[in-house]
């Protein structure tokens, strides 16, 4: 407990520092919503009206003050469409994480399941036929995967089995419905990346000394494989897991949210990114830097668990 | 470790239920009425969604397709009359106008409610009243809104500027905007504005009871609370869901009255109106579809969007012939279309206030700019544009009076928009440029592959005129709201850009050009010519009259000859609606005031093409 409350603290500078340089971006680099909200035939007093009104006429510590009472509130405002950004981010999230939750699950456990296959049979054919299938998955465009997926599964040209787009969800079998081909899109471009990734890392664990020593000793490969390489592998998939996880819950997915109509907290944030919704964009910074050090520090803990030398100090 | 293992496990299946349970209770609202078997819904699609549903905001059709039915305003464009025409909405009839054109009255229809809310005392509407229209033009004029309507008024309306300046207390009142009575509304003008009528057609001018400002503030953008046809069900990023106003008033359709065109209309079957009080439908659904393919599979689905654009991919696919426009049987025995060209234009201006190509001190160098300027003009391939990016269906023709617009001039010479190569290098030599001396145009565009090729095709015509490569630069922002904040201060010498009427008058386009609207006004080419603006300061107190008509001309000409913009070209709009669908839909001028007439039939009376 102990740990995790310092780890927590040590996090503080972590936030901070992120807010800061997210903050300057957004303010030298980001869009500049006042001529978005100015009128067809503006005046320049109605220019310096609407820069006071965002708050653009502060100086940048004012401003960047002002940020971190917002954080420190969880209270970031209005969003440009005049709806407060909690009332946004509480509709918006869940539903972004209901959407891609299960094709992250599939991802990972289907990547690891054949990632293990194939450094099993590593030079094998059936390496190679997971090896291609993932090559395939990782060339392919996303956008080329979802559009090819609608046209499929969902339109009256292919078998049109699931609603092209929408948010209906009532019940389970809605539920099932809306997020099938998402789901099929988003793993299926998902395995290309986790497989290679986790054979890389079970087959580099695999060549080193102990596991040469081991077969020495008269162990059977799969005794090694499951008793020791699958257990030293735990980290990196650790790792991998959890730190994907806020791009989970707080970036949710952009071009499936935006080609399947579904209103997540992924398409909120494109749209505040391009037009300089400085509210939303805070509110999401902010919590995806909260939910980072969260993951950071049951990262380790996690770590702990599955290696008994690692020590939480 | 398994134990960890086991409680990860779960403690992820835990998150997964919660946000499973949560992401359903987050669009209860939604479902709650979410169109069950026997209400009659309607599913349009828009390729944008607004971003906020506050009638000080509604800057664009997209807006102004849920402003217009959540709200109500005193006057309308006619259902099916074009070119479009006024008729009363919430107003009684037309104003009365003092003989010196300064002073309108307004009567509005009483008994007319807002929509049950709680920002009301007892959660019941309550009646719409004139001097909600004296709140919410105000509003337009209260800085905290940040409104965007209050170009249409200010300095128009007298007292409204002083009220502003006196700090927007909705309780002091505006000398020239009043409510006499409960039903009477009297404004008193500055000068005559004979475009007045048409500003309050506008969903800037929608009704605002004060109880739903005052109660939601901002949040009033999503939450619309008005006496339009329609009621705010719910409003996300994806789609907007209405229903039918239950207190909406029964004004039954004339279709005359309305401008029904038998030989041009009568394929839509919008016969079946005829007498019964809109709203039709019980349910409107608007979903935001930005990626066309996805909004072109949804339409061809049958059961989901009724109504799309033929994206432009599709056109080939989709059209047996282009002129005219004719669909091919296989969509034509599925679908009704409506084809026309948009109430706006394309052009790009020359910003008159860079001395390389604009206005001069030295007279020499203002005759050589000038020349400049007309061999742009006479490069520009308007021709290939229309091929390349419209497939040929475009319109484009000089000057700035665009086509739809009463006052449109189609004798007008089409020098400005014929490709002439000879001729502009001819005037470019016999002005003194060279390629050593011809300054360097930047080109504008936002970040995109389309706009880029945009770029190359211009670049590649200035190139065949004699301009070096390099002498042809493109300069990049990130959004819209960049490159407006470069025009409105005047940083590029080109503004490539885009403008939709928002009434149905020249003037709208006219004043593109008028001196004193330049930067950060209106007229980005900073364009100054006192004979332009005094014929502006004269037609813009003129009621519609061919001497009205014969002055936009003339200032029409003025641009051209002065080649202050490469202009212009009026797209074609393509719209396809489902059989069952009965509907003449439009989205220009204001857009969306046809949703109230929208009916869907059983399929089963679906009407073959007529």
């Amino acid at each position: 407990m102990q740990y995790v409350l310092r780890k927590m603290l040590t996090g503080i500078p972590l936030i901070l520092g992120v807010t800061l340089v997210s903050f300057a971006l957004m303010v030298y680099f980001g869009p500049d919503m006042t001529y978005q909200l100015l009128g067809k035939n503006p005046t320049a007093e109605q220019i310096i009206e609407v820069r006071h009104q965002l708050g653009y006429d502060q100086s940048f510590i004012q401003r960047y003050l002002a940020y971190l009472t917002e954080l420190i509130r969880l209270d970031f405002g209005n969003s440009s469409s005049g709806e407060p950004v909690r009332s946004l981010l509480a509709k918006t999230i869940p539903v972004s994480l209901i959407l891609i939750l299960p094709g992250f699950l599939l991802g990972h456990i289907l990547g690891v399941l054949l990632a293990l296959a194939a450094a099993f049979w590593r030079g094998r054919w059936a390496d190679k036929l997971i090896m291609a299938i993932a090559v395939i998955g990782m060339s392919v465009s996303f956008l080329i995967v979802i559009i090819a997926f609608q046209i499929l599964l969902c339109s009256s040209d292919g078998l049109n089995l699931f609603p092209v787009r929408g948010w209906n969800v009532q019940s389970l079998p809605d539920y099932l419905s809306y997020i099938a081909v998402p789901t099929l899109a988003t793993t299926f471009v998902a395995l290309g990346y986790e497989t290679r990734f986790y054979r890389s890392v079970f087959v580099e664990e695999m060549t080193r000394d102990y596991v040469r020593t081991a077969r020495a000793f008269g162990l059977s490969s799969r005794r090694i494989f499951f008793r020791s390489i699958f257990k030293n592998c735990l980290i990196p998939i650790i790792t991998r897991v959890m730190f994907s996880i806020p791009q989970v819950a707080i970036g949710g997915s952009l071009l499936i949210e935006s080609y399947f109509g579904i209103p997540g907290i992924g398409k909120a944030t494109y749209e505040a990114i391009i037009t300089g919704d400085q509210p939303v964009l805070k509110a999401v910074v902010s919590l995806t830097a909260i939910l980072f050090v969260f993951v950071m520090t049951l990262n380790d803990i996690l770590y702990r668990a599955v290696d008994p030398r690692v020590s939480l100090k | 470790m398994r134990f960890l293992v086991q409680k990860y496990i779960a403690g992820l299946l835990l998150v997964a239920v919660i946000a499973f349970a949560a992401g359903c209770e987050s669009d209860q609202s939604v479902h709650q009425v979410s169109a069950p078997p026997g209400l009659k819904t309607y599913r349009h699609a828009m390729d944008q969604a607004p971003t906020s549903l506050d009638p000080t905001q509604a800057a664009n059709v997209y807006a102004n397709h849920v402003v217009v039915n959540a709200y109500d305003t005193l006057y309308a464009y006619k259902y099916l009359a074009r070119p479009y025409q006024l008729k009363p909405n919430l107003a009684a009839d037309f104003p009365t106008v003092s003989a010196d054109g300064l002073t309108y009255t307004i009567r509005i229809k009483p008994g007319v409610r807002f929509v049950d809310d709680p920002c009301f005392p007892d959660g019941r509407g309550r009646e719409l009243l004139a001097e909600d229209f004296v709140y919410s033009i105000k509003r337009q004029f209260d800085p905290k809104n940040q409104p965007q309507g209050a170009w249409l008024w200010q300095g128009r309306i007298a007292g409204l500027d002083e009220w502003k300046a006196a700090g927007s207390d909705y309780d002091q009142p505006a000398s020239g905007l009043r409510a006499i009575d409960r039903y009477t509304l009297e404004i008193r003008l500055t000068r005559p504005y004979p475009q007045l009528v048409d500003t309050f057609a506008q969903g800037y001018s929608a009704i605002v009871p004060r109880e739903a400002a005052e109660k939601y503030g901002k949040a009033l953008g999503v939450h619309p609370v008005g006496s339009g046809p329609f009621r705010l069900v719910s409003y996300d990023s994806s789609r907007v869901v209405m229903e039918r106003n239950p207190y909406y008033r029964q004004e039954p359709v004339d279709l005359q009255a309305e401008g029904y065109d038998p030989v041009e209309q009568a394929y839509t079957g919008i016969e079946a109106i005829e007498g019964r009080s809109p709203p039709f439908l019980d349910r409107l659904e608007i979903d935001f579809i930005t990626e066309s393919s996805a909004a072109w599979t949804s339409f061809n689905k049958g059961n989901e969007v009724q109504f799309t654009t033929v994206p432009i991919e599709q056109i080939d696919r989709v059209l047996a012939d282009k002129n005219p426009i004719r669909l091919r049987p296989e969509y034509a025995a599925r679908f009704h279309m409506y084809s026309g060209l948009e109430a706006g234009f394309v052009f790009t201006a020359f910003n008159m206030d860079f001395p390389e190509l604009g206005y001069s001190p030295d007279p020499e160098r203002n005759r050589r700019n000038k020349a400049l300027r007309c061999a742009i003009i006479k490069a520009y391939d308007w021709e290939a544009r229309n091929q390349s990016w419209y497939f040929g269906l475009a319109t484009y023709f000089p000057g700035i009076i665009v086509p739809v617009s009463p006052e449109y001039d189609p004798d007008l010479s089409r020098d400005s928009v014929t490709l002439d190569v000879a001729g502009a290098r001819r005037l470019l030599r016999d002005n003194g440029w060279t390629p050593e001396n011809l300054p360097t145009l930047v080109y504008g565009t936002t970040a995109g592959v389309t706009e880029r090729l945009f770029f190359e095709q211009f670049r590649a015509w200035m190139r065949a005129i004699g301009f070096p490569h390099d002498k042809v630069v493109r300069k990049t922002y990130a959004t819209f709201g960049d490159i407006s904040r470069a025009w409105k201060r005047g940083e590029l010498p080109l503004v490539a850009k885009g403008w939709g009427l928002d009434y149905p008058d020249a003037e709208n386009t006219l004043q593109l050009f008028y001196g004193p609207n330049g930067s950060p006004g209106s007229n980005d080419a900073n364009y100054r010519n006192p004979e332009y603006d005094r014929l502006y300061e004269r037609s813009s107190v003129m009621l519609a009259s061919p001497e009205r008509t014969a002055i936009y001309r003339r200032m029409n000409q003025m641009v051209t000859d002065d080649c202050v913009a490469m202009t212009g070209l009026s797209r074609t709009r393509i719209y396809l609606w489902h059989k069952n669908v009965v509907a003449v839909p439009d989205r220009e001028i204001v857009g969306g005031f046809f949703l109230k007439y929208v009916d869907v039939l059983p399929v089963a009376q679906t009407r073959p093409e007529g």
